[in-house]
């Protein structure tokens, strides 16, 4: 009986190479792959409508610029949506964070690069407070995040309106807006490029690192990870604070690009950046996901938008565009997901 | 042959029931000890007890002849004893090597590893070699676990506790729910386990299953251990005699 | 992968589908020809998209530009927010439209945007609002705002003469247009002892923020007399927190004459409307445009007026000033 010989049998040679081990095989081999398709298609039929005005690097180069503090955005929120959980909080906590840089850079005068330094680690600490808040009352307190992050992204939007009287402050140093917010290296926006070293980076940690590794563990089975040790309170502490360092980091890019501490914007910057996540493959069941989906998932709606404006759609049919391909998106991912399960 | 983990007179009370009622039990280097009784016998609350998951309200633990308590699951696990849960505790969407290797990674060396960086070919070439070892039925330490057959993610979960465990290893209920072909695949791995010198402890309703690889084999019965039979020439009759109580068989008879 | 594939077009049937759905707006020069005599497109982007007074704007312009030989393409952020209104600017620049109308929604953060769409060729005007800079811009048109804020709290002296308390709900700071309409208000009540002004409070163009203030401030001042509201959003809600609040004797001055307002003025909840004139910001930006185009004389600076709208004028020249929802 022992000797019989069946599929279920020892294979000689297991498996320890997956294809996706050189970086083309691994996107190649990546969920989210499919989406980067729906994304050069994209491209692809704007440019042959509009190929004077849409591929240019000009207009290329405006959307990369545009997607570039959201990107900074969604590294910290693919983290928090693959532990299962959720940050509606990014963009209050970035409006908090410029809005203390901002007071304090402001309050100490001169424009140069001394003061945007003191604002940049205030924006982040600031950032890493709320963010940290969020995890505590996460992990510890047990409150789900859809309502945490709920709270708090009321909580400090309004203390950066009591700081500041409501009236934003639009006094960004000289120096942030010129080299970092319409700077450009070598053609390329430097705020394009600082967002560009900070996603290679959350890739990274995501991807290679224990951390990483940890955040996908409690994403996928939290239970699972309790009992081989691992800490999960305190790893879920820092994954939200780790998406408040980035909102920190997000607010000194935004005082950059825009002057203002936009009080009265970021209104939807929340829900666009988790809109990019999902499209780009991360279930919001936790368990799944990749930087890089998260960064095709961005530029979809980007494209679309500046597309569309290109091309004369109305705005109303934008809005309808950026749904569908959000609900369509998550629909087709889960069909994939289902028929790679059956393949299994 | 001295016993290698050894229960006492283990007494545990929760509200009006008497889980545990003076139960002894005993496991050795090198053998499947199987741990069988009814439902409400006392199993899971003994594994428990043996494993740093639950206190005592009386009775002693020795492990290597001395005295211990496992406050937690951790201690446990230090002193080289490990389980697998029914449940499997494995993360569905992470692949073999990950999830074995899960909270436990190697580390790469230098600064890189001082910074989180881990050693994934390592862990991956380790793990593909633990399951070839082991005789596990897993084909690729890269495909996630989730994806898999039950008896793959058995034998994953086996070969996680067995790549930690050095001294005992508890099996709840590894044959439950899987085919027969996984089934010997997930008996042989067990057999693998003990010849590498482990004490295996296996929680089975399984009879055949039970007698097929345990070497001795405890019977539980209202919180005590009622008989301890060899597992050649016993049969399924006598066992759920003792386990029922039809049969009364004074402890160490066999 | 046969049904990836299948899905994958299904996505893109629908985004094409949309795409099509434009085939009524014309499409930017496909020339690419960056602002010469023969591109004859102007791209308006609001302030936000399906406000009545930006679409009321969008027929004057669409009216004159019809008449003056331009197509005309508008396009919109879902909020009033200057970090959605901007992607939107970018991508108008990169359609090298002849002239960009353009409603700013931060007078700092749009400053850069609108400066590179000058840079661009592109002749903007800012109709409505502005920002910190304007040289870069053929013109600009607003309303006299403060003149609007005055002719607020006229409204409400005519209706509460023995004077009172007096209180603005506003929408967000730093918006140059709203921020002068309280300007010009407060100024007013500083001519009449009789009137006590409480302040502005923000309701961040949210109508259910703007009915909680109000409520709340009658909660405190029960005898308040007069609230000034100083845009469409902050007008609906103060006039349901009024109602909420169970006053009776309040008299709710709105801004603007959406058509909410106008029904808010029939019902009785808001006695005077004052409405300014987007037609008219939007023609005479047309006509600013194409004078910049065609080398005409350009007037940098335009203010329009505003119309005062009660009950008693509705039929005739008050029913005309209200606003549209479509041309």
């Amino acid at each position: 009986m022992s000797t019989t010989t069946t599929s279920d049998r020892p294979a000689s040679g297991i498996e320890t190479k997956a294809t996706h081990d050189s970086l083309a095989d691994r996107v190649r081999a990546m969920q989210s792959v499919w989406i980067l398709g729906v994304l050069v298609v994209i491209v692809a039929i704007f440019g042959v409508m509009q190929p004077s005005t849409f591929l240019t690097t000009g207009n290329l180069t405006n959307i990369a610029q545009n997607v570039s503090i959201w990107a900074v955005l969604a590294v910290g929120m693919t983290f928090v949506i693959i532990t299962a959980g959720i940050d509606l909080s990014v963009g209050s906590v970035l409006v908090v964070s410029s809005v203390v840089a901002a007071k304090v850079m402001e309050s100490m005068g001169d424009t140069g690069w001394g003061t945007a330094l003191v604002g940049l680690v205030l924006s982040v600490v600031v950032g890493v407070f709320w963010g940290g808040l969020n995890g505590l009352l996460v992990a510890k307190a047990k409150v789900p995040p859809l309502i945490v992050t709920l709270g708090t992204l009321s909580v400090a939007l309004g203390s950066a309106q009591i700081l500041t009287g409501g009236l934003d402050i639009r006094s960004a140093p000289r120096v942030l807006q010129d080299s970092i917010g319409y700077g450009r290296l070598a053609g390329v926006p430097a705020i394009t490029l600082i967002a560009l070293v900070i996603v290679v980076i959350g890739g990274v940690i995501l991807h290679r690192t224990r951390f990483g590794r940890y955040t996908y563990a409690i994403g996928s089975n939290e239970v699972s990870a309790r009992r081989v040790g691992i800490n999960v309170d305190r790893k879920l502490v820092e994954i939200y604070a780790f998406s408040g360092f980035l909102a920190g980091v997000a607010g000194i890019l935004s005082l950059a690009q825009y002057g203002t501490t936009t009080i009265a914007g970021q209104s939807l910057t929340n829900l666009n950046v988790i809109a990019a996540v999902v499209i780009g493959g991360t279930s919001i069941f936790g368990g799944q996901g990749s930087m890089f989906g998260s960064m095709v998932g961005l530029f979809i709606p980007a494209v679309l938008q500046a597309g569309f404006v290109i091309i004369g759609v109305s705005p109303y049919w934008q809005t309808v565009a950026v749904g569908s391909i959000l609900i369509a998106a998550v629909y087709v991912d889960q069909h994939r997901r289902a028929a790679a399960v059956r393949a299994g | 042959m001295s016993a290698l983990l050894e229960a006492r007179g283990l007494r545990r009370r929760f509200g009006r029931v008497q889980a545990l009622d003076g139960a002894d039990f005993d496991v050795s280097a090198g053998e499947v000890v199987a741990l069988i009784g009814d439902n409400g016998a006392g199993k899971s609350t003994l594994v428990k007890a043996l494993t740093g998951n639950l206190d005592l309200d009386e009775g002693e633990v020795l492990f290597e002849g001395t005295p211990v308590t496992f406050h937690t699951p951790q201690d446990a696990s230090r002193a080289g004893i490990e389980v697998v849960h029914q449940d499997l505790a494995l993360a569905p969407h992470l692949d073999a090597a990950q999830n074995m290797y899960l909270g436990r990674e190697v580390m790469r060396s230098g600064l890189l590893g001082r910074l989180g960086f881990m050693d994934t070919p390592r862990m991956r070439q380790e793990a593909a070699q633990a399951f070839t070892d082991l005789g596990s039925a897993v084909r690729s330490v890269v495909t996630p676990v989730g994806s898999m057959s039950g008896g793959q993610k058995q034998s994953v979960a086996i070969a996680r506790a067995v790549a930690w465990a050095d001294k005992v290893l508890f099996l709840d209920e590894p044959t439950a729910a899987l085919g027969v072909v996984q089934t010997r695949n997930v008996l042989d791995m067990v057999k693998r386990v003990r010849d590498r010198g482990l004490g295996v402890v296996l929680i089975s309703h399984s009879m055949p299953h039970v007698l097929e690889v345990a070497d001795r084999i405890q019977v539980l019965r209202l919180g005590k251990r009622v008989a301890t039979y060899p597992g050649k020439g016993t049969s399924v009759e006598e066992l759920v005699g003792a386990m029922t109580g039809a049969l009364e068989i004074k402890e160490g008879a066999a | 992968m046969r049904s990836t594939l299948r899905s994958t077009a299904a996505v893109l049937g629908a985004a094409l589908a949309l795409a099509a759905c434009s085939s009524g707006a014309p499409s930017a020069d496909s020339s690419g020809d960056s602002g010469g005599s023969d591109n004859k497109t102007i791209a308006f982007v609001q302030g936000v998209a399906g406000d009545e007074f930006y679409i009321t704007m969008q027929c004057g312009i669409e009216e004159k530009a019809k008449e003056l030989g331009y197509t005309v393409t508008t396009q919109g952020p879902q909020k009033f927010d200057p970090t959605l209104q901007k992607p939107i600017v970018d991508s108008v620049t990169a359609s090298k439209p002849a002239a960009l109308l353009v409603a700013p929604t931060d007078v700092q953060a749009m400053q850069a945007p609108l400066e590179q769409a000058a840079a661009a060729g592109i002749k903007v005007v800012l109709v409505d609002t502005t920002v910190n800079d304007p040289s870069f811009a053929v013109s600009q048109i607003s309303s006299d705002n403060i003149g609007g804020g005055k002719a607020a709290f006229e409204a409400i002296q005519e209706a509460k003469p023995d004077g009172g308390k007096v209180l603005v709900i506003s929408t967000d700071p730093g918006i140059s247009t709203v921020d002068a309409r309280v300007d010009g208000f407060e100024e007013a009540t500083k001519g009449d002892s009789s009137f006590t002004y409480l302040g502005v409070q923000y309701s961040h163009n949210d109508p259910a923020t703007a009915a909680n203030l109000v409520s709340a401030a009658l909660q405190k001042d029960p005898d308040i007399v007069g609230i000034f509201a100083t845009n469409l959003f902050a007008a609906e809600g103060s006039a349901t927190g009024v109602r909420q609040a169970g006053a009776k004797d309040v008299t709710i001055v709105g801004f603007d004459a959406g058509p909410n307002q106008i029904k808010a003025l029939q019902d009785g909840t808001v006695q005077a409307l004052v409405a300014q004139q987007p037609s008219t910001i939007g023609m005479d930006g047309v006509e600013q445009a194409d004078a910049a185009l065609t080398g005409g004389s350009v007037e940098k600076e335009i203010q329009t007026g505003f119309t005062i709208i009660t009950k008693d004028n509705l039929s005739g020249e008050g029913g005309d000033a209200a606003y549209k929802s479509t041309c």
